[in-house]
Formats: structure tokens, sequence, C-alpha cells
């Protein structure tokens, strides 16, 4: 009885330690993001993002978006693309073998024709069926190729790419006019050193989506969607911009970033094998420059916003992170030996090993913190100063920290336009502690067991085109 | 005791957790609030403004609307900065005649702030607002942080003196992490009157990469009484400035150049060849043909990228060639290259 005791009390210390350890982190995280948002809105404060225009040396980008049965948004996403604001850039469109329309809508929409373009092959990738322009838009290139995945469509676009930035966008995201313009931005003021850029990802279900670009923002009335806005905020607003301010960002989402294309091509491009290849490149665009001791930075700017569709079903929710979770896992398993190596600096000593006891260790945690609860009531055994505490660092902490992301918002961009929205997200920051983080965190758990067991399915989730998004289903 | 410490940290976070709802709330009212009257202002402002510069005796008006408008600063610097975007020339002198009654002494006081946010912002309103007078000012961020030398050098280049360019090739010549990029823009905004101080800091020895940009800039900015300079580096043993100077070469289009570059595109590095032969293309010179040609059948891709829109350029001459290598069977890289091209050219006047 004893040693069931200490164990007990071994494991609720370690659960409650746990969670305050988590949320003091993110919490410290949302106040060097509050610094870094307020210095940011001073350091543009008299930009003018449009004086690169006039500049007679620019550094032309290369967008390209990697589309797997994407019928339903590709036209408005392409669309969006092409009526970027910035002056020289291509958008390079890698049709992975769909098995759905998208290579025919989008011949029909921008009037493709069969291209004779050589190119060199720098990158293994899966065999190409053709290489399409448009009649219409110069600007725009479409791959047509083999089924593989997300990274080997990417490396074909890349392969494909004149330009020595490159900035991989989701097929499903829309991006705002002038997101290229301020994301590139770190490349003009420090070109020697910054090899990666990302902006912020927004949802945009609840939105209106007119012509390729949201009109007017809004908060869904889907639940489930409510709740990923407020983790959106937090992981962005909160978490990347504390760690890029701490030169410890490991993601830059594949959504929307910006890289260096002859560090990406010097890494090898994307892995082929990884289930989340954003991660990975940029974990190993980091572990080449530490191996090759040049300085370098990625850069998370707060206000280039891209928009995507968010999934308002558990199911697909449920697939989505199942595959983020299992990427997340490949990832630090891959790169395993950087983990507490003082050679790749903060990225060893402190992300790596961050990522791997609260990312990937925690849905463990938390979902043992959950049973043992759940255990205590069951053998009417409750221990209150247990219960009390891990409520409060777990449920009250953390909305706290929802609370700090809901104000990094107000300061930052300032999107939700109504002040009921304030109370909304507020609600959705409360509410989502009584189902919505538990299973995740289950759903995060057993993606580890998948990992272990070897799925590696892309986790397809149901598209319903950016105009419906939002609206009651 | 744990209980008691876990109860004061709930109660204490309870309140902590309110507190900020009710501020982020407030906060968005106050906001709201101050935006729609920053809004009426502005909107009385612009009204105003049309007619300062619509005006007969425009600085009489400015002079006016500056005594208006001078105690709601945050709104002015607003208006004004969105209208140096639509205006040019002489018709941004009323909003320089505003800036120098209301704004301009402030900002000249934050120039030495300690913040380095407010020394940027401030020396942002110099760009377009500051005349050569200030350059004093300026010139004394150039040794800031990077990110305000480089404001100053924008500001500076609108007020170019030749006091003022002897400080920016200075400052070019000693600054240790140099900003190419911006410096090449900074350089090119400048103009063909940077050509002296080019020639000059090309008799110097510099790192690589700042000489590399001169010569660069001599190609961009078309500075033909440099091309003897950039010639001297056709033969450095420096494989960056080689290139350089290839690309320069091909931008002067002097006709003495064909024997240079023609002898780079037999240089041993490929990345010469490839800018040599891309030059060549564009001198459009009958005699580079052939090397064109050849280099169409080069191992290397850049080379034969750059050889065949280099035939292109000729336009029916180069498009027969580019046929004729197009269906030959022995040289599979070659002829699908020269495919591409063709495709390309059609496309592009199909687009037209």
């Amino acid at each position: 009885m004893s040693v069931l005791h200490v164990l007990d009390t071994g494991l609720g210390t370690l659960i409650l330690a746990y969670f305050l350890l988590i949320n003091t982190f993110y919490f410290l995280f949302n106040i060097l993001s509050l610094a870094g948002i307020l210095r940011y809105r001073r350091m543009v404060t008299f930009v003018r993002f449009g004086e690169i225009f006039r500049m007679p040396i620019v550094k032309p980008v290369s967008v390209i978006v990697p589309a797997f049965n994407e019928e339903q948004g590709i036209i408005d996403s392409v669309r969006s693309l092409l009526s970027l604001r910035y002056p020289v850039f291509e958008v390079i469109v890698v049709n992975d073998g769909s098995t759905d329309a998208t290579l025919a809508r989008l011949t029909e929409a921008f009037d493709l024709r069969l291209s004779k373009s050589v190119f060199r092959k720098s990158l293994p990738t899966l065999p190409l069926r053709g290489i399409y322009r448009s009649a219409i838009q110069p600007k725009l290139v479409v791959i047509d190729k083999v089924n593989g995945k997300k990274a080997d469509a990417m490396n074909a676009g890349l392969n494909i790419s004149r330009y020595p930035l490159f900035c991989a966008v989701d097929a499903d995201s829309i991006l705002e006019k002038d997101a290229l313009l301020k994301v590139v931005r770190p490349f003009l003021e420090d070109p020697g050193r910054t090899i990666g850029a990302g902006g912020i990802i927004r949802l945009s279900n609840g939105c209106d989506v007119r012509g390729g670009q949201v009109v007017r923002v809004g908060i869904p009335r889907n639940w489930i969607a409510r709740f990923q806005i407020l983790e959106y905020l937090r992981a962005f607003l909160g978490g990347r911009m504390g760690m890029a301010m701490m030169r410890s960002t490991l993601i830059v989402s594949g959504a929307f970033g910006v890289f260096r294309k002859d560090i990406a091509m010097a890494c090898g491009g994307y892995r082929a094998a990884s289930i989340t290849e954003d991660m990975d490149l940029v974990v190993r665009m980091q572990k080449l420059m530490h191996e090759q001791k040049k300085p370098y930075r990625i850069q998370f700017i707060p206000d280039p916003i891209c928009w995507t569709e968010a999934p308002e079903k558990l199911k697909d929710l449920s697939r989505q992170r199942s595959r983020w979770h299992r990427g997340l896992v490949q990832t630090l398993v891959h790169f395993r030996g950087m983990l507490f190596n003082p050679r790749y600096g903060v990225a060893g000593l402190f992300a790596m090993p961050f990522y791997a006891l609260f990312e990937m260790a925690g849905p463990f945690i938390e979902c043992l913190g959950y049973a043992l609860f759940a255990s205590h009531v069951v053998l009417g055994r409750v221990n209150y100063p247990f219960a009390v505490t891990f409520f409060f660092v777990a449920v009250f902490y953390g909305t706290f920290v929802s609370l700090l992301a809901i104000l990094l918002e107000e300061l930052s961009e300032h999107r939700y336009p109504r002040p009921r929205d304030i109370f909304i997200l507020t609600a959705a920051g409360i509410a989502e502690n009584l189902f919505y983080r538990q299973y995740l965190a289950v759903v995060r758990a057993w993606a580890y067991v998948d990992f272990v067991r070897g799925k590696n399915e892309w986790g397809a989730m149901e598209k319903r085109g950016f105009a419906k998004a939002g609206q009651a289903p | 005791m744990l209980s008691i410490v876990v109860l004061y940290s709930f109660v204490y976070l309870f309140l902590m957790s309110f507190s900020l709802f009710l501020f982020i709330f407030v906060r968005r009212l106050i906001i709201q609030s101050r935006e729609r009257k920053d809004r009426r202002i502005y909107a009385d402002m612009e009204a105003d403004l049309l007619e300062v510069l619509t005006a007969a005796n425009g600085r009489r008006e400015a002079f006016a609307f500056a005594r208006r408008y001078g105690s709601s600063p945050r709104v002015l610097k607003r208006l004004l900065v969105a209208y140096r975007e639509a205006l040019a020339g002489r018709s941004l002198e009323p909003l320089k005649t505003i800036f120098e009654t209301t704004i301009r002494a402030r900002c000249l006081r934050e120039l030495a702030s300690p913040w380095l946010a407010t020394r940027l912002q401030n020396v942002r309103l110099f760009v377009d607002f500051s005349r050569p007078e200030e350059a004093v000012h300026l010139v004394k961020l150039l040794h800031d942080k990077p990110v305000v030398r480089l404001a100053a050098l924008n500001a500076l280049t609108g007020i170019a003196s030749r006091e003022t360019l002897a400080h920016i090739f200075d400052l070019f010549e000693q600054d240790p992490a140099p900003n190419l990029y911006a410096y090449s823009n900074i350089f090119f905004t400048l103009g063909p009157r940077i050509e002296p101080f080019v020639r000059e800091s090309l008799t110097r020895t510099l790192p690589v990469e700042k000489t590399g940009l001169l010569v660069e800039i001599a190609g961009r900015l078309l500075l033909r009484g440099l091309y003897p300079d950039v010639l001297r580096f056709a033969q450095h043993p420096e494989k960056e400035l080689r290139i350089r100077a290839a690309r320069a070469l091909g931008r002067l289009l002097v006709p003495g150049s064909v024997k240079t570059l023609t002898a780079l595109a037999a240089d041993a590095s490929w990345e010469v060849q490839a800018q040599a032969i891309r030059s060549l293309g564009s001198l459009e010179d009958w005699r580079t043909i052939p090397v064109l040609v050849k280099a169409l059948f080069s191992p290397h891709w850049h080379v034969r990228y750059n050889a065949g829109y280099g035939l292109a350029a000729f336009g029916l001459v180069g498009i027969l060639q580019l046929q004729e290598v197009s269906r030959q069977k022995e040289d599979r890289y070659a002829a699908d290259m020269a495919a591409m091209v063709l495709d390309t050219v059609i496309l592009a006047g199909g687009t037209a």
C-alpha cells in the first residue's frame, strides 16, 4: 500500500511539475513575444514596404505550391498568389499526382500549355509528367508529377525554380497581398545571415473570402475552429515569436515560409521520407550552418499573414494532429545527435530538448495526469490538494496563457474587429479545457504509438473551399 | 502549508487573469474610440491638405495648415507619410514646409534618442523631408547600428552633395560588415554622379565582395568611363571578380569587349564561362554567333542556357540557329535546351 502511495505521490508531483513548467515556459515566451511585438511595431513605423518596387535590385522569389487533390480551392489560392504585391516572383504549382480535377481546373482557368522546359535536376524526385506554362499569366508554371509526398513535390518545385529565395505555400492557403513584401524584408536587411523567415498563419474559417483575398475577418460558429484560432494565436504569436527571439526557431510553417534556396539545396532539399517536411528542413538548415560555423538567423515576422482553412470535424483534426505529432517525433529521433549537443548552440541546448521534453513527451504526461485524476475519483480517494493544484496549474494557468495570446493579437494585428470577438476567444480559452485539450492529448499520445508502428499516412482533411469555410455545416 | 500557497496563488492568478481580460477589453474600447477620433481629424486634415496642394500660394497655405494641425503630430505624421508616397518633385514642397514647421525640431531631438526604434523612426521621416543642411545630423548616424546606418544612408541619398557622397563611399570602404544588397541599391539610386568615387575606390585594395560590387555598379549604371578599370578585372585571379567583370562588360556594350569576353568564355571556371556567354549574347554582335552555338554544346547547364537565350536575342538568325541545333541528334542536351528556348520565345510571343 505504501509503495502505491509513494508511486501515486511521485506521479502526482511529476505531472504537476510538468504542467507548471510548460505553462511557465509559454508564459515566458509570451512575455518575450510581447516585447518583440512592441519592438517590431516601432521598428516598422514609417517603413514603406512598397519602396522595394523602386529598388533597382530586388531579391526575386519563387513561390512553390504543392497541391494534392485541391480542386476546391486551388484557383482561389493561385489567383491570390498571382496578385501578390512583389516586384519579381514566379508561382510554381506542383500537382502531386492529384486524382481529382486539380490540373484540369488549373488548365481551364489559366490556359495552360505543355512546355518543353529543361531544368537541372539538382534534387532527386519522382518522375515529372509535364511542365505547363500559362498563356495568360507569364508568372505561372505548373508541374504535373507522379504522386510522392509533399517533400517530393517541393523538391520538384525547387528544381524548376529560378530565383534565390523560395516561398513554400500550401495550396489551401491564401496570402495577404503584401505578405511577401513583409516576410522578405529580413533577407534585405540582413542578407548575409538570414536563411529563413516565416509569417503568421491564421484561420480563414469564419472569414469571407472573395477573389482570392480575405475581405472580412470573423470568428467561426464551429467551436473546434474557435479553439484552433486560439491555439494558432498561442503557437505563433506566443510560442514562435518567443522562440525566434531566443534564436531557437525549429519550425517555420510549411504553409508559409521563405528560405534561401542555396542553403536549402546545400542540405539536399526536403527529405522525402519526412512527415513534417517543414520542421525537418529548418532543423537541417540549422545543423548545416552550425557545422559550417556560419552565423545565421531564422526570423518570425508577426504581420505577414497567411490564411488557411482549419478542420472543423474531430476526425479531420485528429488526423492532422496525429501527422504533426508523428512528424515531430520523427524529426527529433532523426536529429537526436543534436539533443543537448553544445556544438549546435541554442538549437541543441534549448530548442531540441524543449520540444523533446514538452512537445514530444508532453501528451503522455498529460494523459497520465487525467488518468490519475480519474482513478482517484473512481476509487473514491480524491486527493484534494492534488486536485486543486492540478486544476490550478493545468487549467487556470493555461487559460491565463491563452489570455496573454489574445493580448498579443490585440497588440500585433488586432484582426478580430468586434469587442464581442474578445469574449468569444476568452470563452474558447476556458471551454477548451473541458474536452478539447484532453482529446488532443490522447490523439498526440496515440500518434506516438502510430509512429512506433511505422504508420506513415498523410492524413488528408475534407476541404470545404474558402467561400464555405466558417459557415455552419 | 502547500494548500495555503496554492490557495494564494489561485486567488492571485484569478485576479491577474480577470485584470488581464479587463485590460484587453478596456484597451480595445479606448483604441477604438481613439481611432474614430483620429479618423475624423485625418479626414479634416486631408481635405485641408488637398487645398494646400492646389493653392496658388502653397507656402503660405502650408504655414497656415501647420499652425492649425501642429497639435496633432501623430495623425499629421501619418498623413505626411501617406502623401509623400503619392507626390514627387516640387509638389512635395508644401509637405516639407509643414514637416519643418511642426515635426522637424522634435525629429532632430529624437535622432539622438538612446532607443534604437525611436532613432530609426525619425531618420525614416528624413528620407523624403530632409534638406541638404540636415546632412550633418544624418552623417552622425552613419556609425550607428546597421539598421539605423542604412536608413541614414537612404536619407542621405535624397540630398546627395559631393561631401555626402564622400561620406557614403568612406563608410562603404570602412564598413566591416557591409549589407552589399543595400549598398548596391543606394549606389544605383545615386546614379552616374558616383563615377569618380567608384573609380577612386577601384584603385584601392578592398575585400573581393566590395570590389565586385563596384564593378557590378559600373556595369549597371552604364559608366562607360570606367571601361578600362573594369577590363582590368577580366584577368583577375579571383573568379568572383572575373564573373563581375564579364557581367559589367555585357552591360557596358563596348564593341571592343568582344575579344575579352570570348577569352572569358573559355575560362577554366564554368561560372565565368556562363556569364561571359550571357554577356556575349547581350552584345548582339554577329561575330559572336559561332561562339554561342559552340557554347550550346557545353557540358554545363548554365552555359547552354545562356547561349540559348543569347542566340534568341538575335531574332530570326538566332532562331534559325536554335532550330538547327534542336534538330541534330548527336547532343541531346543541346537539342533540348534549344527546343526549350524556342518554346519559351514562342509562348512569350503568344502572351504578348
